[in-house]
């Protein structure tokens, strides 16, 4: 499972982003994107924003749960109250042989999964208090771009304990 | 070296008499035409007449075929659009289909009754003489893709509807047999096996042509798409063309798709093959034909009676051979004598009653010189390989002349008043006919009453399998010969089927969806798939084409799940892909029609589709195109336009024009990225995507390579020419644009370049324009 973490501001506009691996079932942390598809995260994590632009007025909730899907990619989404978003893409199980996509059908690799939703969720949750703690700082403005590593930090700490 | 005015060349010089038989399409073609040669008086040396020609279906303009002087094109899109931006979630109501591209019209269009031709000698003999190899039902052929007149259909309340545009296909009997899917990798397909073994006819020369005329094979399909892009690739000045005409409005609308779709589509629904699990190409009625040269006229009838009801020509058994049979005499005007014709025809009245007609033929070959001789219309319902031979002789003949087959006018007439009568008089009330017995007879004891009914029809069906299937072993309690893998025609489920697809084809789609339900939990319980995928398939295009509203739960529930059904037993139980690409791309089209949230479940049957992949390369880009325009038919709420699609649909325009790049279709490409960059602007935050950097990277990498394999010299330009595209002027768009038709005669020199460069953007800014007000008028 690989996942590709964006924070995106209220133009749009990527105001943070993290690419990681999992770290559980022995995995290594380590992102496994096709690197010639590189782009394609972020085409996709834009694409989604149509659909969060639409599914932010369903409820009440700041977890959206996991709201679009491309191919094999899949996209939960976050919304904090000053309208930045939290997209995280997963994408299980990277090459697309045969033998693994059967594996990504059983529950626990299947992305919406209650289990993989709760993780997400408990993420979204940490990453959420950190980037309070840290669009705090008196010299950050809205749709600045956060390069605080303490912040990168903690977003990869929470990926790894949750992820 | 090409000039605009080539345009004129591809289109083909419109037959005077066809014209005012199908008015929109050829009167706007024309006006182009006329239009375009006006503007420049340069002679066009390097193309083909007669080869161009055959490419014109795909190198007309799409939406001048729309325009029609007498107005008709305009209201409609009105209508539509008011109807298409509804509120989203809401399944609407729809317009009627009158475009040539609609979807709709082009299912009405494809699924029409099969008319076999089966003629003596002599007849063949007549029809060589005028210059026709293939017989009586080449001749007919163009003329039934439109039946002239109006043609009034009862459905099974008695509620007459009168339809324009009509149309029977005609085919020679037998044709549609060979089954090119069943030959490779058809593991699971009993069906399949046993529509090629009894395929194989004893006239081998024939067999080749009948073939050639049986679509449902998606490879040469997709080498005819292929032919057509590159030929549009070859002589690209069409696209300057093109965008000059379409500079207005609906070039940018979604709801009109590239030529090269349509023909896709079109070729997909072409040639249905002959088989078992659907009777759409099953002949509807027979024409049986002799001419006034036979020297024994009524016994030929009767041979030739014999031969199509128990001889040579006997179609197989799971076809029900109790269609009509219609006689013709053919009278030779030019050779024979009327009144002995007459009296032939009166003894052939009153032997074969009244389903007969004489049809007067000159027989001496038709040229272009002569006084009254008309082009024979283009058959727009070929299957790809016969277009594709088609094209291959051309090529090869090489000739300069658009040496097109000619006919006389009234012959012309002839034959028109021939088909009309035929239809209006016998085919269609026989039709009628049997869908009130069977709807009566069969489908109304399933309809309503519950199990017990079921089971005693079941007993009563097992009962005349039982008795005339002495060979092979029928499962206990089924009508469905599972080793052989088809119903026999004369159980319930075959009736119903036939009953379905009759009331299909007479475009009564609520008897139509009715009956494919209640087929689906049967050909379930029997395990038939292929049919079970056929009628999930046909009971969701049925439902899809009743212009009721369909609620977005129903939708969910009905339509997905027969989608489903119908492509996972298609590929994973029969392997047969043309069957799951027909459902899904028919499901797609009609489903983004409806608007609303509709259009999303239609993008994830498009995405569906290229997961499968069942298509190939240039079908795969086609369809990136199609899931783009599903977005883009959705309309967003409020100003900021809440709940489009616009960047999903960018987005898959550029994979698009990923693809077409990949392919070496360099305009396809320009165009697909030009959309791509007009969605971006729409946008709110209209360069939101370039602080994404990878993304960004790659669309401008994609810009570049596009502009390189369109104009060389530009890569002399080196990076600089990135920030052009970025920051230009709209004061110099307009310029840019006035330059873009003749951009070839000015390659070469570098100064204009840079304007070139801005072509993308004002595309981008009329796209934006266009997109405004539209959306203004309907909230």
């Amino acid at each position: 499972m690989s996942y590709y973490f964006a924070i995106i501001g209220t133009q749009d506009n990527p105001i943070f982003e993290y690419e990681f691996g999992t770290s559980k079932q022995g995995g290594d942390g380590i992102a496994r994107f096709p690197e010639q598809a590189r782009h394609m995260n972020q085409f996709i994590v834009h694409s989604s924003l149509d659909i969060v632009e639409e599914v932010q007025w369903g409820g009440g909730q700041m977890y959206l749960k996991c709201i679009d899907r491309f191919y094999n990619n899949y996209v939960s989404c976050f919304i904090t109250g000053g309208n930045v978003k939290f997209l995280l893409l997963h994408a299980p199980s990277q090459p697309a042989v045969a033998n693994t996509t059967r594996a990504s059908t059983s529950i626990a690799a299947n992305p919406t999964s209650p289990q993989i939703e709760e993780a997400i969720k408990q993420f979204f949750t940490e990453v959420y208090e950190n980037w309070v703690k840290t669009i705090m700082s008196p010299f950050y403005q809205v749709n600045m771009e956060v390069k605080s590593p303490v912040f990168r930090a903690r977003v990869a700490a929470a990926g790894k304990k949750y992820l | 070296m090409t000039s605009p005015s080539n345009a004129s060349a591809f289109e083909p010089a419109d037959p005077p008499g066809s014209s005012s038989l199908r008015l929109p399409k050829l009167r706007g073609s024309l006006d182009t035409q006329s239009m375009s040669s006006s503007i420049s008086t340069l002679p066009y040396r390097n193309s083909n007449a007669s080869v161009s020609s055959l490419f014109a279906s795909t190198s007309t303009p799409t939406g001048s075929r729309s325009v029609s002087p007498s107005g008709t094109g305009t209201p409609s899109r009105a209508m539509a659009g008011s109807v298409f931006g509804g509120l989203p979630g809401e399944g609407n109501q729809l317009s009627p289909a009158d475009r040539p591209e609609d979807p709709r019209s082009l299912i009405t269009q494809a699924f029409v009754p099969h008319i076999a031709v089966h003629t003596s000698a002599d007849t063949k003999e007549l029809v060589k003489d005028k210059g026709f190899n293939g017989g009586l039902w080449e001749l007919l052929r163009p003329f039934g893709e439109r039946v002239q007149g109006k043609v009034t259909v009862r459905d099974s309340i008695g509620a007459g509807k009168t339809w324009e545009d009509f149309a029977v296909r005609f085919v020679e009997l037998g044709d549609g047999l060979e089954i090119p899917e069943a030959v490779p990798g058809s593991r699971k397909s009993a069906e399949g096996r046993t529509a090629a073994a009894n395929g194989t006819k004893p006239l081998p020369d024939s067999v080749l042509a009948q073939r050639m005329r049986t679509g449902g094979d998606i490879a040469p399909i997709e080498t005819l798409v292929d032919r057509h892009l590159s030929y549009a690739e070859q002589f690209p000045s069409m696209s300057g063309e093109e965008f000059l005409n379409l500079k207005d409005a609906h070039l940018r609308s979604p709801d009109i798709p590239s030529p090269f779709y349509t023909l896709y589509l079109r070729r997909l629904l072409s040639g249905i093959p002959l088989a078992p699990h659907e009777t759409f190409s099953h002949p509807v009625a027979c024409v049986i034909a002799i001419s006034s040269r036979n020297t024994n006229p009524i016994e030929t009838l009767r041979n030739l009676y014999d031969e199509s009801s128990r001889g040579a020509k006997r179609l197989p058994l799971w076809v029900n051979n109790e269609y009509l049979r219609y006689y013709v005499l053919v009278h030779d005007e030019e050779r024979d004598d009327i009144t002995k014709s007459m009296t032939l025809f009166e003894q052939m009245k009153r032997h074969f009653g009244l389903h007969c007609h004489l049809l007067r033929l000159r027989s001496s070959e038709c040229v272009a010189t002569d006084d009254d001789s008309i082009r024979l219309p283009r058959c727009e319902w070929l299957a790809a390989p016969e277009e594709i031979t088609e094209i291959q002789t051309r090529e090869l003949e090489g000739d300069i002349e658009d040496s097109y087959p000619c006919i006389y006018e009234s012959d012309t007439t002839a034959i028109k008043t021939f088909i009309r009568e035929m239809v209006t008089q016998s085919i269609i009330p026989s039709m009628e006919r049997c869908v009130a017995t069977w709807n009566d007879q069969v489908a109304s004891r399933r309809r309503g009453i519950s199990g017990r009914f079921i089971s005693m029809s079941k007993k009563w069906a097992f009962g005349t399998s039982s008795r005339s299937s002495s060979n092979g072993p029928t499962s206990s309690n089924s009508n469905y010969d599972a080793l052989q893998g088809f119903y026999r025609p004369d159980a319930p489920e075959a009736v119903m089927r036939k009953l379905a697809d009759y009331a299909f084809m007479l475009r009564d789609w609520k008897l139509a969806y009715s009956t494919f339900d209640l087929l689906r939990t049967d050909f379930n319980n029997d395990k038939a798939w292929k049919y079970h995928a056929a009628a999930n398939e046909m009971a969701a295009v049925s439902q899809l084409m009743m212009p009721q509203a369909i609620s977005s739960k129903v939708r969910s529930e009905t339509i997905d799940q027969m989608l489903e059904t119908s492509s996972y037993s298609y590929i994973t139980r029969c392997g047969a892909t043309y069957g799951a690409l027909r459902s899904l791309a028919l499901g797609m089209e009609l489903l983004r029609l409806r608007g609303g949230s509709a259009t999303e479940d239609a993008a994830r049957w498009g995405t569906r589709l290229l997961e499968y992949k069942v298509v190939g390369v240039v079908g795969d880009a086609l369809f990136k195109e199609r899931v783009s325009a599903c977005y883009a038919s959705k309309k967003g709420a409020g100003t900021e336009h809440w709940g489009s699609r616009t960047r999903k649909s960018a987005l898959w325009s550029i994979l698009a024009a990923d693809a077409w790049l990949t392919l070496g279709k360099i305009q396809q490409s320009k165009l697909r990225v030009e959309e791509a960059n007009g969605k971006y602007s729409a946008l709110t935050h209209k360069d939101s995507l370039s602080h994404f950097t990878h993304a960004n990277d790659f669309l401008e990498s994609l810009q570049r390579e596009v502009q390189l394999a369109l104009y060389p010299e530009s890569g002399i330009e080196g990076p600089g020419q990135v920030e052009d595209l970025i920051d230009t002027s709209i004061g110099e768009e307009s310029e840019a644009f006035v330059s873009r038709p003749h951009r070839r005669s000015v390659m070469g020199q570098v100064a204009p370049l840079a304007n070139l460069e801005t072509a993308p953007l004002h595309g981008a800014l009329l796209g934006g324009e266009d997109e405004t007000p539209r959306a203004d008028q309907f909230e």
